[in-house]
């Protein structure tokens, strides 16, 4: 079906960008249209303008120096994918992009369209969860800074306003120091042109990866598709915390995101089988990151 | 607002047109300046068959807006060949049986080629993750990757060397 009709506007700049929303009744950002433009031939979104941010050059840059790693909003995924300073400081958000559709699609999805679009079984929402990523956000009044904690509200429904764009995301690095840490993004999908049933991302952090017995400081797993919004479980991480990695740990953190998860029931995929997938993709996205940990 | 006089250089051949807003690149390169190579399949960004170059880079045509591809060079499956001589992809597809009916086929070429563009000697692991999103009804496959590997020997492991993309 064809879209409902629009009026489109193609700003240069982030400041005219932000103006347009301000100005403009029923607008709405336009990224990589990977999303929007099926929602919108379907008719299941039908905005009056679109405001195109493909021209934002000043959206598009990735940095990572001692204590944060910036990622702009309109990095491509094929960009998050093959870089080279994300695959070094923070290898979960590349290992996470590689798993979005096929490479078509990832030439034109964008960070902070994933992001905008609030979709509790997106990659990038789950990668932010698990390594507390603060969102970064600009309307024609100002910039403001929200948690990805709190950003998530439900599923397709975020703390954005109309007339706010993402601008970004910046990613703490003091905990993930790359010689001691070890991080990963698994999937669990039918075809690859799907969209997960569930993903989990994991990160590690030991004292030593020499030691015979290195004691792992601090865990992260977050879920995706668990839940109405990316599932951070905490409790999960905190079974594993201060001690060995031991099989009773990790089976312990399972059960935990078990009970954590509330997730919604699909064609194929019971609430009973997403719960048992939940536990074994915690155990198995925290052992793999803490091989990687240790290697 | 709703109208744009917009500029597509497909193919090589620059062409002007008035499009909707609204109106699909895939729409717009089918309907109202005859390439009727990329398919619509689902436009949804699932199938592929809509495939084509924006500027060299692989495209689901029905997600792109056609206002969006104004002052882009496009190409389209019919823009391989050079010369009346079939690009190394086309030659590879025949001889591999790399389709059937054909509605995926000038996607799956167009993405093998963005694919081959910058690599030279895949595996067929990687090329079965590059035609990832391209759905085929009638192979199975098997041929496809077969003609994409035959393709890049043809392109002696360089793949931006020969053909007629961009
Ligand atoms: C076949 C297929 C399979 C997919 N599988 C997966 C998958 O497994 N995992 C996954 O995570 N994703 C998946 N996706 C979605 C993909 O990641 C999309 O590209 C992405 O979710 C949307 O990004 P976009 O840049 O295309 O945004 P658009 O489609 O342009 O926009 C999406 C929404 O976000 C808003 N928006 C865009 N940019 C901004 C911004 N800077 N600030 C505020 N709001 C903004 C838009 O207004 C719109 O509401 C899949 C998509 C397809 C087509
Ligand atoms: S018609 Fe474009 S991907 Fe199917
Ligand atoms: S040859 Fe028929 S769909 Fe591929």
């Amino acid at each position: 079906m064809k879209p409902a009709p629009f009026e489109y506007h193609r700003p240069s700049s982030l400041a005219e960008a932000l103006e347009l929303l301000a100005d403009l009744p029923d607008a709405e950002p336009l990224a990589g249209n990977q999303s929007l433009s099926i929602l919108m031939s379907n008719r299941l979104a039908s905005p009056d303008h679109l405001v195109d941010i493909n021209d934002l050059a000043e959206l598009s840059y990735v940095a990572a120096d001692g204590q944060s790693v910036e990622v702009g909003a309109l990095v491509r995924h094929r960009e998050v994918e093959r870089s080279g300073t994300l695959a070094d400081a923070l290898p979960l958000f590349p290992e996470a992009a590689g798993k979005i559709a096929g490479p078509v699609v990832r030439n034109r999805g964008t960070v902070g369209g994933s992001l905008g679009e609030g979709d509790p079984a997106g990659n990038y929402p789950c990668v932010a969860a698990a390594l507390d990523a603060d969102l970064e956000l600009a309307s024609a009044d100002g910039s403001r800074t929200v948690p990805a904690e709190d950003f998530f509200i439900a599923t397709m429904f975020t703390d954005r306003e109309e007339d706010e764009l993402i601008t970004g995301l910046a990613i703490p690095r003091e905990p993930f120091p790359p010689a001691r840490t070890g991080q990963t993004f698994l999937a669990v999908k039918e075809a690859a042109q799907t969209w997960p049933t569930l993903s989990a991302a994991g990160a590690v952090r030991v004292d030593d990866p020499a030691a015979d017995e290195p004691v792992v400081e601090e865990a992260r797993v977050a879920l995706a598709n668990a839940a109405e919004v990316p599932l951070r479980v905490r409790e999960a991480e905190s079974e594993l915390a201060g001690e060995p990695l031991t099989d009773a740990a990790l089976a312990a953190a399972g059960e935990t995101a078990y009970e954590a998860v509330d997730p919604e029931e699909e064609l194929h995929a019971d609430e009973t089988y997403k719960r048992e997938l939940a536990r074994e993709y915690t155990k198995r996205a925290l052992t793999t990151a803490h091989d990687r940990a240790v290697a | 607002m709703a109208e744009h006089d917009i500029t597509l250089t497909v193919n090589g051949n620059e062409q002007e047109l008035t499009v909707e807003s609204r109106t699909l690149l895939v729409h717009a390169l089918r309907d109202e300046l005859g390439y009727t190579g990329p398919n619509v399949g689902c436009e949804s960004s699932m199938c592929g068959a809509c495939t084509v170059h924006v500027d060299g880079k692989a495209v689901k045509s029905c997600t792109m807006l056609a206002v969006q591809a104004d002052g882009t060079d496009v190409t389209t499956v019919e823009g391989l060949d050079q010369d009346g001589e079939f690009h190394p992809i086309q030659e590879a597809f025949q001889e591999e049986h790399g389709l059937q009916c054909g509605y995926c086929t000038p996607g799956m070429m167009m993405t093998a080629v963005d694919f081959l563009d910058d690599h030279d000697d895949p595996g067929r692991e990687e090329i079965r993750e590059a035609l990832e999103g391209n759905l085929c009804r009638c192979t199975g496959y098997q041929n496809i990757v077969n003609a994409v590997e035959t393709a890049s020997n043809k392109m002696g492991g360089s793949g931006a060397a020969a053909g007629g993309d961009d």
